[in-house]
């Protein structure tokens, strides 16, 4: 895989307009009032660049993992400490911070090297912590950002000598210039923008949406946030560079709750999951502030002279928080980017690009056995000894009663649940117990059995996150492609813009299948796929996947409680009643079973429904 | 109070961020107030701007500055953020203020003094204690408050006088007033011939000192006085252990313990003794200032920080005085540089030969039954402050 397929997966080049159009809206007035203003309103629109490139940092990781992040200011206090560490002159170093090296106190060097370096050291620091955070559950990893926001504040106050520990790092060179601070709070608009709309943001937003159903599709969640975190912090760091070298001033207590807070402020204001949403918040809050603090000092409304009040302008931001927060819209903006806002006009025009065609086919697997599998759960036997073989190009249904271990036996097979015992694999190889990615990656798509969509993504991109596990060749254009023509063998195509979560129930269903095929799997397994559905889009279900299974040579295990779908579906069907295999065989057999007909109605009404039949 | 007029030419319901300068009368002082009036800052930065406006209220009611400079008050609320103090430090200065009084913390009073010493302005933090303040802004920066140093050395003074000879030093590195003060008082203390038997660190907000206390115990021959710049939570968990486990050693504290909170804790706090600012003795320049406070707003002040803040009234007053009326940036800043024992409510101060940090009055006081007593007025000689580090 060369370099240019990297950078065309990793670039959304139909999603550059729209960054630039978004940093032009930040840099024009910026770069305006660096040539006309002067002073305070200098400083103002370099601090308020400080905290859009901040708020850039928390939005890469937070806004497209879902998880919270109270950390990305310990990655501005690291930033702040070490580039400033780098850029002190000579003399205040070697008196302030005399447990540093002797080649360090020599140095001092320019803005740029002093960046990169501090941002080196982000990197590594990001990554360490990043390996454990990220493999937490959401909640978990969330307190733990949390925790890390208080080692690195320990740390730094305690490590005096190499650090000021508590007291204030000052003599800074002030070497961030507004112009340059409009400079790198538009790289930061570039790369939060376009790592969002990247398939590595567009796989981490599909976790952030469901969890498991990205890792049915394939999807290492974990990786996905550890990369979302180490890009994120160097965001951060970058702020932290940027903040010590306009203020020139700053201590270990300015990186910590108060700055958190307020930029989680700033986000939750304008929306958490849109990069349009972060630059907004900041903007509306820089705002609200402005105003706020010109009439604490009192104003003159016509005849009524209002006195000073000094609190107005956190009263007034808290009231703003309140009133978004009640509005329940996840911000301003919500999941919305730029682009929805620009007439229709402006919108680019997504390049067409020919299909390609699939690499990934998993030629060689023939069958998938499953052997003597049980799952209990404490002392509940879910799933009892179960027994089966499913081959490529069969369709196999799965039935039984309510509770009778169906789903609990998919889970199994997919990596969802761990099996007591027994053993599972495709041909020779064993997959029992592997993770659900990385099943999922050996050829098994599977539907959940309420539907798990990545309901704030697209249609299409619901799609695209799983081909682009499946196809890691494939450029962002190509993965569009060929996620266009998959909902269209679906029937759906013409659902491709719209918003997965505004779906019509048998729409999702459909998208969920789209999904599941997008990993051109060997098996599928599909979980009540109609539940739900009346009699005619049931009869487009099936001719669905009848085709699917011809065509593609996919081997269908089927849950359904529809037994007319089932009977005429399935070349196999395998009931299940409380966890045991009772009955195994062709739709016939299966409908003059008497264990079948005890399983779903009881001993006595089985026997009176087979005396009904008797003339 | 609404003395709108002066401030209604700063605020308008223009979405702008320009702000314009305000036309004034030629022979009023602009002194600029920049506090964090919210925030971490607001239990220090808000009373000394009450003192501050009770002061400009009392001067301008006699005619202003030596009966006829009327001070023009602009105060600005920093909510505790540095960035922010910068800004308003600049905009203050545009306004073109005289002086500019900027917060109690060190890295807002550092970014808000750069900008006034850059435009030549002198800068004063109302009640910032580290004393290396002034010496990292340069000549226009000056200190009010009682500084750390001068705490450090009135304490150290009386422990000498009481007899004792080896100390125990309690420090938190977590914050420069819990590290720097005790070590100011080691330096004090070894100066005039007495010795530490030991330095021992906590953290902050620990809660649980009984690993302090038994290390206090363990050292042999056992101290003579305990000093430390605990303040709530962590002296009343400190001072209640130590009793606790049986030893009887005298306390010294700061200016940090100076709160109901320590009058509260009953006889583990009795006869603890700790420097503060100025104690209200009666009929001494304090009293009296208690007094007209309470007349005129219906309450006593609080805390001391109201008393230093109405001090730098009566600095400026005495600095116009002695610059014989000018006002310009380096006239001002020299003639608050060469005061000296200035009568102010809380003593007399001395700028002169000090390099910006003041000589003030220390007052030691003395938990006695659950009640703040007297126990003396120190004025320090230069010699005994220990250099600020």
């Amino acid at each position: 895989m060369g370099f240019g397929t990297t950078l065309s997966r990793a670039v959304a080049v139909d999603a550059i307009p729209g960054a630039l159009i978004l940093a032009a809206i930040v840099a024009l007035p910026c770069l305006a009032l660096a040539a006309l203003a002067s002073g305070a309103t200098l400083l103002t629109a370099t601090n308020f660049l400080v905290m859009l490139v901040a708020v850039l940092g928390i939005s890469i990781f937070s806004g497209n993992s879902g998880i919270m992040s109270f950390g990305n200011v310990a990655f501005m206090a690291i930033g702040a400490q070490v580039s400033a560490s780098l850029t002190l002159p000579v003399a205040i170093k070697t008196a302030n911070l005399p447990l540093l090296p002797g080649f360090i106190h020599a140095l001092q060097l320019d803005l740029w090297s002093a960046a990169i370096i501090a941002m080196l050291v982000v990197t590594v620091l990001a990554y360490l912590s990043g390996l454990a955070i990220t493999r937490m559950a959401v909640t978990s990893a969330s307190i733990a950002t949390l925790g890390f926001l208080i080692i690195v504040n320990s740390v730094i106050v305690g490590a005096q000598g190499f650090t000021r520990g508590s007291q204030a790092m000052y003599g800074v060179p002030k070497l961030v210039t507004l112009p340059i601070a409009v400079l790198l709070a538009v790289i930061a608009i570039a790369v939060a923008r376009l790592y969002r709309e990247s398939t590595a943001g567009l796989r981490l937003r599909a976790g952030r949406d469901n969890e498991a159903a990205a890792r049915a599709c394939g999807i290492d969640v974990a990786q996905q946030r550890l990369n979302a975190w180490v890009t994120g912090a160097l965001l951060s760091g970058l702020a932290g560079v940027m903040f010590a070298h306009v203020l020139t001033v700053f201590s270990a207590k300015e990186f910590y709750f108060d700055l958190t807070f307020s930029l989680i402020a700033m986000l939750v204001v304008g929306g958490l999951a849109s990069v349009t949403g972060a630059v907004a918040g900041a903007i509306v809050v820089t705002m609200l502030i402005e105003i706020l603090r010109r009439l604490e000092n009192g104003f003159a409304l016509g005849p009524i002279e209002v006195p000073q009040f000094f609190g107005l302008t956190e009263i007034g931001l808290s009231l703003a928080i309140l009133a978004i927060l009640y509005s329940g819209q996840n911000g301003l903006l919500g999941f919305r980017e730029i682009e929805a806002f620009l007439p229709a006009a402006w919108r680019v025009r997504r390049k067409a690009v020919a299909l390609t065609a699939a690499t990934t086919a998993h030629r060689g697997v023939e069958a998938l056995q499953v052997a003597g599998v049980s799952k209990s759960y404490g002392g509940l036997r879910a799933v009892d000894n179960v027994s089966l073989t499913l081959r490529r190009g069969e369709i196999v249904g799965l039935i039984g009663p309510n509770g009778s271990g169906k789903t609990s036996l998919l889970g199994c097979i997919a990596g969802t649940h761990l099996p007591s015992s027994g053993r599972i694999s495709m041909d020779t190889r064993d997959i029992t117990g592997l993770p659900p990615q990385m099943i999922a990656r050996l050829g098994l798509g599977r539907s959940f059995q309420t539907v798990r969509l990545f309901s704030n993504l697209r249609v299409r991109e619901n799609v695209m996150a799983a081909l682009a596990e499946a196809e890691p060749g494939f450029s962002l254009r190509q993965l569009a492609a060929n996620s266009n023509a998959i909902l269209a063998e679906m029937g759906i195509a013409q659902l491709a813009e719209q918003s997965a979560g505004t779906l019509a129930y048998g729409q999702q269903r459909r998208v969920e299948i789209a999904r599941a095929i997008a990993l051109a799997p060997a098996f599928l397994l599909l979980d009540e796929p109609t539940a739900g559905m009346n009699d005619a889009e049931t009869a487009v279900i099936l001719d669905i996947l009848k085709r699917l299974v011809k065509d593609k040579n996919i081997g269908l295990l089927i849950v359904d409680h529809d037994m007319k779908l089932i009977m005429s579906l399935c070349d196999r069907i395998l009931v299940l009643n409380k966890g045991l295999l009772i009955a195994a065989g062709s739709p016939l057999e299966i409908q003059e079973s008497r264990d079948v007909q005890e399983a779903y109605l009881g001993r006595r009404h089985a026997r009176r429904a087979g005396q009904i039949d008797r003339p | 109070m609404i003395k709108t007029f002066l401030k209604a030419s700063v605020g308008a319901l223009a979405i702008s961020l320009t702000i314009g300068t305000a036309a004034m009368a030629e022979d009023s002082f602009k002194l600029g107030y920049l506090g964090g009036l919210t925030g971490y800052l607001a239990p220090y930065d808000q009373p000394s701007l009450d003192g501050v406006q009770f002061g400009v209220d009392e001067i301008n009611a006699a005619g202003g500055i030596q009966g006829k400079m009327k001070i023009e008050l602009l105060s600005r609320d920093m909510r505790s953020e540095t960035a922010e103090a910068a800004v308003m430090a600049q905009e203050l200065v545009s306004e073109g203020v005289n002086f500019l009084i900027v917060p109690c913390d060190v890295d807002p009073a550092i970014a808000a003094g750069q900008i006034a010493a850059a435009a030549g302005i002198p800068a004063m933090s109302s009640c910032a204690s580290t004393p290396t303040l002034p010496g990292i802004v340069g000549e226009f920066m000056f200190s009010n408050y009682t500084a750390d140093n001068l705490q450090a050395a009135a304490l150290a003074n009386h422990a000498i006088e009481q007899g004792h000879k080896n100390a125990l030093v309690m420090l938190s590195k977590d914050t420069p007033y819990t590290q720097k003060l005790p070590e100011y008082f080691s330096q004090a203390f070894q100066a005039k011939g007495g010795t530490v038997a030991g330095v021992l660190e906590y953290k902050m907000g620990q809660q649980d000192f009984a690993v302090e206390v038994t290390k206090i115990k363990a050292i042999t021959p056992a101290p003579d006085v305990i000093m430390t710049s605990a303040y709530e939570p962590d002296f009343p968990a400190f001072i209640k252990a130590l009793r606790a486990a049986g030893v009887t050693a005298p306390v010294l504290g700061s200016d940090g313990i100076d709160s109901p909170t320590t009058m509260a804790l009953g006889d583990v706090a009795e006869g603890v003794v700790f420097s503060n600012a100025g104690f209200v003795v009666e009929g001494s320049p304090l009293a009296k200032f208690y007094a007209d406070f309470k007349a005129a707003k219906g309450k006593e002040p609080e805390t001391v920080f109201v008393a230093t803040g109405y001090d730098i009234i009566k600095l400026l007053d005495a600095a116009v005085g002695a610059s014989g009326g000018k006002i310009d940036g380096k006239s001002l800043r020299d003639a608050v540089d060469g005061l000296e024992n200035v009568n102010v409510s809380t003593g007399t101060m001395t700028f002169k030969g000090m390099n910006r940090v003041p000589l003030r009055t220390v007052a030691l006081n003395k938990v006695t039954g659950g009640a703040k007593t007297f126990v003396k007025q120190v004025t320090l000689a230069p010699a005994d402050v220990p250099p600020a580090q």
